[in-house]
């Protein structure tokens, strides 16, 4: 059975990249995200095997949603989007639990090797 | 995903492994009770059985685990290894070598690994420490490294990870899962900041063996090396060694031999448009097609340095080989290997492997006597058998000699007669008429047919194989002080510098790997000598071959003729030609001589003005 993962960014663009990236590898997109909030909601709703988190998202930002998250469900399995130069944000995010994290511009295969580090 | 494209990096690479493992078996063999080679042949099986299992085969994958095992019992086991433990994991890296390579080439029912695996688990039960509680966690866990104190653990980013210390904060959050992790360095709240080069260190308290904890942080991703406390320091890990030298990255051969085929035209075109600007007169056009030739000559040097590979990669494997045998045989025998460094053109390196193994053969096999024989005759009683390679001007020479009984020419001259290869009445057989007798098809060094050497290979198929290199093949042997052969080969195949000589209305290329000069034949002094002709030059006595008698070459020769010197080893030769029409670079091109051909040729090439000649063989002029 394929991997279930919630794709959580505030732009379409990115999240059509990434759901393309990943269910062009077999695991199986079953929700999106605009925002933290509904990130939150959708991850209790949808309890996927994975997450891919944007730091900067509206209303509430990626880190806090990874904290809420994790205080839900301590096993989940959150991969940050970061970009160049959000390295303080991305360890903060990574201290708050997130797994692992890829950095924009994405390459498909670095992305998909961070995939599998977090979902081993 | 598809994986058959990375079945030749595969294969390729778990090569290098079984070499590795062969070498540090050896050396443990030397050395039982030392246990230095023990960390580098679990990881070369450890990382067999992951490259394995990464690509399906799960019964090499089944092979390494299980000799995993029984090599982790004896790193953590109080006892030295026992020469049957040895012999099993040799015998465990040739079932490696038989399944990879049947495995990767679809042949995978053909191998049969049950006995191998059997005895592995035979053997690591035997060394299953006799109190059981406890039993999973010993075997897990790295010798020593007292509790509480922590093992050392740096570890290097790659240069290209991407927010370092994010990477590194997630190194240690993996490695936490195992243990307590402290004494991180530089301090975290650093890591962080942009200096951050990516290497760092730490202390872990943990259960967990070396491999766990590497295999951890690697997980984490972007991980260059890991090297693990003062346990292993006697061991630089591979990547460790690799660093600060030049990078290195693996190419289909067939690629280089594709792009050595276009620059070999790119010579002949050159030599062509050489050949033309001449007759054009043209500065300007001389000038552009200097500056083609020079560039073309830059490439064609840096591909062929690309094609450089130290004989070692080849000599690796014949440690192995000598020990099996003079084990087989009841024999001892000290095998030294010298000038590893040395390197030839991979297309060389790979066709004398095979003329190597069965000269190493015949020297173990029928050079060297038995112990009892030797120590009978006043010598110790170990023999010697020595590989070495060294450069010689324009040639590479590897010689294999042996200080065994020599090769018995009585045996050789009665056989020799009885074939009629040499006049009935000679009185004995000298060093160069052995090779030409040892060299006819069938004729074997040996009395008998061993199991050892006797597959109907001889000398032919060394000289054969030699003569298609372009090299030359030696043999010097004294009764009762051994043999040595003595190979001289270019070192590299296919572009050489050639001089090109005329007789009669053909041309002909003379590499000029076995000229030793040109002089010009001068009739006052020619003399005779053991019944052929001979020039005295310089006070010596060069044995004459004129090229047009061996041709067949009618019509009266010119008066004024150059003679080109060969020489292979001692052995010299005159060659007297008609004329000498300069030097150039041929690419040499394989030749199959139709049937009759005189044994004289090695090959042909396409000239500068597009006419095709044949290269004369130096070796069968000698």
């Amino acid at each position: 059975m394929s991997h279930t993962v919630l794709v959580c960014d505030d732009a379409i663009f990115m999240r059509t990249m990434i759901s393309d990236i990943l269910g062009g590898a077999g695991y199986e997109i079953v929700g999106e995200a605009e925002t933290g909030v509904q990130a939150i909601e959708q991850y209790k709703h949808l309890k996927p095997d994975l997450v891919t988190m944007d730091i900067v998202m509206p209303d509430l930002g990626g880190i806090e949603a990874v904290r809420e998250i994790v205080k839900f469900d301590p096993a989940a399995r959150i991969l940050m989007c970061s970009a160049m130069g959000q390295q303080a944000l991305v360890v903060e995010a990574i201290q708050a639990g997130a797994r692992d994290f890829v950095v924009k511009p994405f390459q498909p295969s670095r992305v998909l090797e961070a995939v599998q580090r977090v979902l081993g | 995903m598809d994986l058959s494209q990375y079945t030749e990096l595969f294969r390729a690479e778990t090569r290098d492994h079984l070499t590795t493992l062969n070498r540090l078996l050896l050396e443990w063999e030397q050395h039982p009770d030392q246990a230095e080679a023990l960390p580098g042949i679990f990881r070369a099986v450890h990382t067999m059985k992951g490259m394995a299992a990464t690509m399906g085969y799960a019964r090499v994958a089944d092979l390494a685990h299980r000799a995993e095992t029984l090599l982790d019992l004896l790193r953590t086991g109080g006892r030295a290894v026992t020469e049957e433990e040895l012999e099993l994991l040799f015998r465990t890296a040739d079932g490696l070598e038989a399944l990879v390579e049947a495995t990767a080439t679809g042949r995978e029912a053909e191998i049969d690994v049950t006995p191998i695996l059997a005895q592995l688990d035979a053997a690591s039960t035997q060394r299953e420490p006799p109190e059981q509680p406890g039993r999973a966690q010993r075997r897990i866990s790295f010798v020593a490294a007292p509790v509480g104190t922590g093992r050392k653990v740096a570890v290097h980013l790659r240069a290209d990870c991407l927010l370092k210390g994010a990477r590194a904060l997630i190194v240690l959050r993996r490695v936490e899962a195992l243990g307590t992790v402290h004494g991180v360095e530089p301090a975290p709240t650093a890591l962080a900041s942009d200096g951050f080069d990516g290497r760092f260190s730490f202390r872990i308290d943990t259960q967990a063996s070396g491999d766990q904890i590497e295999e951890e942080i690697r997980a984490a991703g972007d991980v260059e090396t890991v090297r693990l406390d003062a346990l292993e320091e006697g061991v630089p890990h591979e990547e460790e060694r690799e660093a600060g030298r030049t990078r290195h990255i693996r190419v289909d051969l067939r690629r280089l031999d594709a792009l050595m085929n276009v620059i070999g035209e790119l010579v002949a075109a050159r030599g062509r448009l050489e050949h033309l600007t001449v007759a054009r007169r043209d500065p300007e056009l001389a000038d552009g097609v200097g500056v083609i030739s020079s560039l073309t000559r830059q490439l064609q040097s840096e591909i062929l340095q690309a094609r450089m590979t130290p004989v070692w990669q080849v000599f690796d494997r014949f440690p192995r080989v000598v020990r099996d045998l003079s084990r087989q045989l009841g024999k001892q025998v000290q095998f030294r290997v010298e000038g590893k460094e040395i390197e030839l053109d991979r297309a060389i390196l790979d066709e004398i492997g095979d003329p190597l193994i069965h000269m190493l053969r015949n020297a173990v096999d029928h050079g060297i006597e038995t112990p009892e024989v030797r120590v009978a005759a006043g010598k110790p009683a170990a023999g010697q058998v020595t590989l070495a390679a060294l450069r010689d001007r324009e040639t590479v020479v590897i010689i294999v000699s042996d200080d065994g009984r020599g090769i018995d020419r009585a045996k050789i001259l009665a056989e020799a007669k009885r074939r009629g290869v040499v006049d009935e009445h000679a009185p004995e057989i000298a060093d160069d008429q052995l090779l030409r007798v040892l060299g006819r098809s069938g004729f074997s060094t040996a009395g008998r047919v061993s199991e050892v050497s006797g597959r109907g290979v001889g000398v032919d198929v060394i000289l054969t194989r030699m003569r298609e290199l372009g090299g030359s093949v030696e043999i010097r042997s004294v009764p009762g002080e051994g043999s040595t052969f003595t190979l001289r080969l270019p070192p590299t195949l296919a572009i050489v510098r050639a001089l090109l000589a005329r007789v009669g209305g053909e041309r002909y290329a003379l590499p000029l790997t076995h000229v030793a000069e040109t002089v010009e034949l001068d009739e006052a002094h020619v003399t005779h000598f053991e019944g052929k002709q001979a020039l005295l030059l310089r006070d010596a006595v060069l044995p004459l071959v004129h090229l047009r008698e061996v041709l067949g070459v009618g019509g009266a020769p010119p008066t004024r003729r150059p003679v080109v010197v060969l020489q292979l080893g001692d052995r010299r030769t005159g060659l007297v030609i008609d004329r000498m029409e300069g030097q150039q670079e041929i690419v040499v091109k394989a030749f199959a001589p139709p049937r009759g051909t005189l044994p004289i040729f090695s090959g042909a090439t396409v000239l500068g003005d597009g006419e095709p000649v044949l290269i004369l063989d130096a070796g069968g002029l000698v």
